[in-house]
């Protein structure tokens, strides 16, 4: 048996003041005090990071933890695009069923807004393929193409879309650590810029700093004392061709398809046993993309379905979705989603959702993409 | 980054898919870009499957309007397509025009 046993995000948002080891560092203390653990308990650390490299030239992370920590344990970076969080997860799990009686710490981070939009761009760009960059195809640009061809194979307009966005500032109102806390409506998201046609500005989650940490354990004692504990039914990482153009659907995410038949598989439990997700919504089209191949609903239902705001908090459905604000408001340091995805599980799992907290949660699931579909990793927390 | 050595390598692949016939699959509009395209935004970029069944892709250029849009018919022209390195080579590479 894993499980999770402590979580801490620091504020997502421009956090100017601070560097990404400022925000690794109070990931790791926050954690570390909440579950009362010290640096010597800790047996192994993974690290979810996707630009330090690129952007800080900031590499051997992994010898900086070391430095922030005081140990000298074993201690991994992972990087999977926007999917790096949940990649470290991952690892983090199959490190604990291969050793017992193991704690691991799990951080992800980024630091995003030290460079302009464009530089930024460029370095995210780095997770698509040569050709898909030698066209100036940007992350918003690939998904824009699912989105394009999404509205006109099922005969939607932006408008669905929107629905996505309005949800999720929703969500981001209640979160006192999410980087935007305002409620829009459909009309703020369709007057919006277009940033790659037919994605406007408040389709699209922003570029944050933020980071976030939970402590895995399969040490039963250490569980039976914790307070707060939730178990780790599955986690699963699926990947699929870096290119957009090798995929055979372009309205589907054969990724998460996969990674969430399997999950659910090993977790022995049924699409409708989960009451709260946390999806990769790095774009409107990508939730709706994500609950149809996730297996909530049917291929080609979610730009309908949106609309009538079920997956909304406060509405009596039976899912809730992105409870966080999802990437849209509570944010994207891409490093960091993974972790603040399965954290904000983690919350609504043990009650400590506060004001947005989901009524008699079992189970809950978190789903994150890296790229445009090139990996996806779907994790189900039971309490 | 983008080197010289990178350029020559890949124009000899660019070669082989000039003067290429095809459909736009999908196709979408970019307002911000990266910054070795800022210069050329707004661009359209399409997918195309070629004759033989290849996909490409590459920005749309010498169009109207109502050129962009799945099902046109298109031909592939070389162009350059980012800003110089800083070594001051040129990359030329494939973008699209309407048939």
């Amino acid at each position: 048996m894993i499980n999770l046993i402590g979580y801490y995000t620091t504020q997502f948002g421009e956090l100017w003041d601070k560097s990404l080891f400022d925000l690794v560092e109070e990931a790791i203390n926050g954690v570390l005090k909440q579950t009362q653990l010290s640096n010597k308990q800790i047996d192994a650390v993974f690290f979810g990071n996707m630009l330090a490299g690129v952007l800080g030239n900031n590499l051997h992370s992994t010898s900086r933890i070391s430095e922030i920590l005081k140990v000298n344990i074993p201690i991994f970076r992972t990087e999977a695009a926007c999917a790096s969080g949940g990649a470290a997860f991952n690892l983090a799990k199959s490190y604990l069923e291969a050793n017992s009686n193991k704690n691991v710490l799990v951080i992800g981070a980024e630091k995003m807004t030290d460079y302009s939009p464009e530089e930024t761009i460029t370095g995210l760009s780095a997770a698509a393929s040569g050709e898909e960059q030698e066209a100036g195809l940007t992350f918003p640009g690939l998904y824009a193409m699912m989105a394009n061809f999404y509205l006109e194979k099922y005969h939607y307009t932006e408008e669905n879309l929107a629905y996505v966005s309005v949800k999720n500032h929703f969500h981001g109102s209640l979160n006192e650590k999410a980087h935007f806390r305002k409620k829009i409506s459909v009309e703020d998201v369709l007057k919006s810029a277009y940033v790659a046609h037919p994605l406007k500005v408040l389709d699209s989650s922003p570029i944050s700093d933020g980071a976030a940490a939970v402590i895995l354990t399969n040490n039963r004692d250490l569980i039976n004392k914790q307070k707060k504990s939730v178990s780790v039914l599955a986690s699963e990482v699926v990947t699929d061709t870096i290119s957009l153009k090798e995929r055979k659907n372009l309205d589907e995410i054969l990724a998460t398809k996969n990674a969430s038949n399997i999950a659910f598989e090993k977790a022995k439990i049924r699409r409708r046993d989960i009451s709260v997700a946390e999806v990769h919504d790095c774009f409107s089209i990508a939730e709706i993309l994500a609950m149809e191949d996730l297996g909530f609903w049917k291929k080609g239902e979610a730009g309908e379905k949106i609309k009538e705001l079920s997956t909304k908090f406060g509405n009596g459905g039976s899912l809730i979705v992105n409870t966080s604000g999802g990437l849209k408001a509570a944010g994207h340091p891409v490093g960091a989603t993974g972790i603040k995805q399965i954290g904000e599980v983690f919350l609504q799992l043990t009650g400590q959702a506060e004001n947005r907290q989901v009524k008699n949660v079992k189970y809950g699931l978190a789903h994150n993409v890296g790229g445009s579909g090139g990996t996806a990793v779907v994790t189900i927390l039971a309490i | 980054m983008i080197s010289p050595i990178k350029i020559w390598r890949r124009q000899k692949e660019i070669r082989k898919i000039l003067g290429k016939k095809g459909k736009i699959l999908v196709w979408t509009k970019i307002f911000t870009p990266g910054t070795d395209f800022k210069k050329y935004a707004p661009y359209p970029v399409v997918m195309v499957e070629l004759e033989n069944k290849e996909k490409i892709y590459g920005q749309l250029v010498d169009y109207e309007k109502e050129d962009l849009k799945t099902g046109r018919e298109v031909v592939s022209v070389l162009r350059k397509v980012r800003e110089p390195s800083i070594d001051g080579v040129i990359a030329y590479g494939v973008k699209f025009k309407p048939l």
